[in-house]
């Protein structure tokens, strides 16, 4: 199973999403998702989102394994 | 003796407060990150501030931008902070450029701090750094959210800004003006931006492209690692 989280704001639209999943990509798990979750969904297809795994910065075609954790990152753009 | 909290200290001490006055920083953006950023740094002794912001100061600015006071209003913004920086601290020279950020501003400097609220002015700055090789302290917030990244370019001259955000990527649609910040966590991650500058001055930084997340909501900080992007179309390229 892989773990997964969504950090800061993205949390407040994937409170009912499961905190771990079966996936091959973090594509995968944003597809898996979208009949579901759909306000989540379009908050990850934003521009600058990030995804990092095993809390490396990746991009959304990752492999993932069993025990990988994936967070999804809201971009942050104000100063 | 101004700064006896350093001296006290055997990392820092006299050779350490020498090196921070001779530093040449550069603050891009004196709004809510800036603010803390040139406050911490001045305070801190470092001998050569540039600051560089085109904007005034807005009514709407003072919940967060804890350089000005109301009297400010309509007022440049780096003329106002260069007052209240010389006032904290004479002995260091501050100098205000109230215009938008260009190559020739960076050239000089040993460090650029980004305060900036946009992509193109990051993408300008991590660029120039890089091509200068010099170091960047980049940051933003949103909401209840703060980010930063570091790069020493004059040590790695692999993996920048562009590696983890493409240039070419559109700006999201939240930013501060429609969306809200909330000003403390500008000043955490403004305080962590001065930290990483002292840090770079002094030498004591290695964490090159180590992103930081934080989410005031709820408390919770991450560390993310990068790794550089083939290909890169700014750390990437030979030459």
């Amino acid at each position: 199973m892989i773990d997964v989280l969504f950090f800061g704001r993205l949390g407040d639209f994937a409170k009912q999403v499961p905190a771990t999943m079966q996936a091959l990509t973090p594509a995968e798990i944003r597809d898996l998702l979208a009949a579901d979750f759909p306000d989540l969904v379009r908050e990850l297809n934003q521009p600058q989102v990030l995804v990092s795994v095993n809390k490396m910065i990746v991009g959304w075609d990752q492999p993932l394994f069993d025990g990988s954790e994936v967070a999804f990152l809201p971009p942050v753009t104000g100063g | 003796m101004r700064y006896s909290r350093h001296l006290l200290m055997d990392d820092i001490g006299e050779a350490g407060q020498l090196k921070l006055s001779q530093a040449r920083v550069l603050i891009v953006g004196l709004g809510g990150l800036g603010c803390p950023v040139a406050l911490y740094l001045a305070a801190a002794g470092v001998g050569h501030l540039s600051l560089c912001d085109a904007d005034v100061v807005e009514l709407s600015n003072l919940q967060r931008q804890v350089l000005y006071r109301e009297a400010d209003c309509d007022r440049y913004k780096v003329e106002c902070a260069e007052r209240e920086l010389r006032a904290l601290n004479p002995h260091i020279n501050v100098i205000g450029y109230a215009t938008e950020i260009t190559d020739e501003f960076i050239r000089d400097q040993d460090i650029v701090v980004d305060c900036t609220d946009n992509l193109a002015a990051r993408q300008l700055m991590n660029s120039a750094c890089h091509r200068n090789k010099i170091g960047f302290v980049s940051a933003s917030a949103l909401g209840w959210e703060g980010q930063l990244v570091a790069f020493d370019f004059a040590a790695q001259p692999r993996l920048c800004l562009n590696c983890i955000v493409d240039k070419d990527s559109p700006e999201p649609m939240q930013n501060c003006s429609n969306s809200g910040v909330v000003g403390p966590v500008l000043g955490a991650m403004g305080s962590l931006q001065a930290t990483t500058v002292i840090r770079m001055v002094l030498g004591y930084f290695q964490q090159h492209g180590e992103m930081q997340r934080y989410d005031g909501k709820s408390g919770r900080w991450l560390a993310l690692l990068a790794s550089a992007k083939d290909g890169c179309q700014v750390c990437g390229v030979a030459g």
